[in-house]
């Protein structure tokens, strides 16, 4: 059984390196140039006549920058006990 | 005619000599209480940083502890000052029942901002203590720190009537101010409580208690002008801090009060007004700034040098720096860094004595003191000298943080008046005049026109009558 695995291994191994070898030679071509016909171009549809535009209203966002304003006056309260003899 | 002071001279130097004779016997003694002994007969011959060294030994090897010995480690904290001992360390400081050592510990617990450490020690001191009135003022902070207001007002209004006290009772002019300070800086703790817990109009109140005459009152006009702006009193708060431009307060030169002008001015949406007082400021005080950074920089490493110059005549270096002369009388003018200076010409003058005694007559006690003492002299030079560059740098930090800040006015500025331009509106006006009309007073209160004269019993007591310009309205110009 064991020689039966290894032997679909190494034929299974094979195939695909030579598989990889064909992928090596294979060249892609594009197409370099094309033209199309934009006057022959046929576009389904009904021609109506237009409406009311309508554009959504929105409150622009307002930015307001948080000015330094003081809290306490913790650091003068401990320059005060720094100067006790 | 018989010279008395003289004899009595005479007869004081031969006991301090006697004295200090017995100091070197017990020196060269194996007595069990030999440092406590030798820093007794030192007291007595008043070489107290020579004996701190001694009782600072007997704290670290010994478990003994005496009411004498409280006496004597009181008497040379106050001669010394509590920096003596603070280098010890704190199970050192905590060894003892004692009420001095106590304090000491509370003060370096405060200064490394453990509170309830400091709290701890403190609350243990008596009412009676010569340390009370600083230890009751240590506490209330301390509470305040903490955010416990109602037991800082406990110990504030304590603080208050024992430093009182103590000025009443203080002989020396220096020692009556000393106490004068603590009471009043008692006074504008519970200002600034106040002011913390938003109850604004209570601490304008206790902020007005100090009076024109303390030596406290330039620094608080800044605080003073916090809480009219906090009252959305624009007008006041400018008033208030136009009082730095007198004549008087040349010397008190604080960013954070232009800063405090422009912001005024930016809330009355004097738009203009505040962009010129921030153009003033980059192009007046930061350039001086810089300059003075130079100096600082080119100096940063010496540890004598801003004491050197402190200590030489003004002339030798009001001309270094704009700011330096300002700079320099304020750190005169600090309690501290006075009782600091006496300290330090008091070792000087010890390690003289000291050596003076040792040319006569070479002995082992006087070769280590000389050596200690020394060491004392040298540290207190350099904390000295960190002193005053402390002040230095912390000045020059202050003018770059609010040059940030009012940088933040600035944007805000433009960023409204984009908004107007967005709108299609425009400010009622460009500029407002003043006007009585627009000027908040109490009953108590009479007006005058200001002339540009600032008269001392005015100052402080200024207020600006402009109308807010905030109102919009719609721009009409295409």
């Amino acid at each position: 059984m064991t020689k039966l695995i290894l032997l679909l291994s190494i034929s299974w191994m094979s195939l695909s390196s030579q598989a990889q070898g064909e992928n090596k030679n294979l060249i892609v071509k594009y197409k370099q140039y094309e033209s199309f016909d934009l006057g022959n171009l046929e576009i389904e549809g009904k021609v109506i006549a237009p409406g009311d535009l309508s554009v959504k209203e929105r409150q622009r966002k307002k930015f307001y920058r948080d000015l330094y304003v003081r809290e306490d006056f913790n650091p003068e309260i401990f320059k005060d006990i720094d100067n006790l003899r | 005619m018989i010279r008395w002071p003289i004899i009595i001279l005479l007869i004081f130097s031969f006991n301090s000599y006697a004295k200090y004779s017995k100091a070197i016997k017990y020196y060269k003694s194996n007595h069990k209480n030999k440092n406590i002994l030798i820093a007794q007969e030192l007291i007595k011959s008043k070489y107290y940083f020579s004996a701190t060294y001694f009782l600072k030994q007997h704290l670290v090897e010994s478990n003994q502890y005496s009411k004498e010995l409280e006496n004597m480690m009181e008497m040379v904290a106050l001669k010394t000052g509590p920096l003596s001992f603070s280098n010890l360390h704190d199970s050192y400081l905590l060894k003892f029942n004692s009420h001095s050592l106590k304090f000491i510990h509370g003060l370096k617990s405060f200064r490394y901002k453990r509170y309830q450490s400091a709290i701890n020690s403190l609350i243990k001191i008596p009412l009676d203590h010569r340390l009370a009135p600083e230890s009751v003022f240590i506490l209330g902070s301390s509470y305040q720190m903490k955010e416990q207001f109602d037991k800082a007002r406990i110990y504030y209004k304590q603080c208050i009537t024992l430093a009182e006290k103590n000025e009443d009772e203080a002989e020396h002019k220096k020692l009556k101010q000393y106490f004068g300070i603590i009471k009043e800086s008692c006074i504008i703790h519970q200002a600034r409580m106040e002011y913390r817990k938003g109850n604004y109009k209570r601490s304008l109140k206790i902020y007005d208690l100090i009076p024109k005459t303390s030596f406290r009152w330039p620094y608080i006009l800044i605080e003073k002008a916090w809480v009219h702006y906090m009252l959305d009193d624009y007008n006041r708060s400018l008033g208030t801090l136009v009082t730095y431009k007198s004549p008087l307060l040349t010397s008190y030169f604080f960013p954070e009060a232009e800063y405090l002008t422009a912001l005024n001015y930016f809330k009355l949406c004097l738009w203009g007004d505040s962009n010129q007082v921030i153009e003033h400021y980059y192009t007046t005080y930061k350039p001086r700034s810089e300059e003075l950074k130079k100096f600082l920089i080119a100096h940063k490493s010496s540890h004598t040098y801003f004491l050197k110059i402190l200590l030489s005549p003004i002339k030798d270096w009001e001309n270094m720096s704009p700011y330096m002369r300002n700079l320099m009388t304020q750190v005169r003018k600090k309690i501290k860094f006075n009782l600091e200076l006496i300290n330090f010409k008091k070792v000087q003058n010890e390690m003289k004595y000291l050596v003076q005694r040792s040319k006569k007559k070479k002995d082992p006690l006087t070769t280590l003191l000389i050596s200690e003492v020394k060491k004392m002299q040298s540290w207190r030079t350099k904390h000295l000298n960190h002193y005053i560059k402390k002040q230095m740098f912390s000045f020059i930090n202050e003018i770059h943080r609010y040059s940030y800040e009012q940088f933040n006015i600035r944007l805000e500025i433009m960023a409204l008046k984009r908004e107007l331009v967005y709108d299609n509106k425009k400010l009622i006006s460009n500029r407002s005049r003043g006007s009585l009309d627009n000027v908040t007073r109490t009953q108590k209160q009479h007006f005058y026109d200001f002339m540009g004269e600032f008269w001392a019993d005015e100052l402080g007591d200024y207020s600006f009558g402009l109308k807010s310009n905030c109102k919009k309205v719609k721009n009409k110009n295409k």
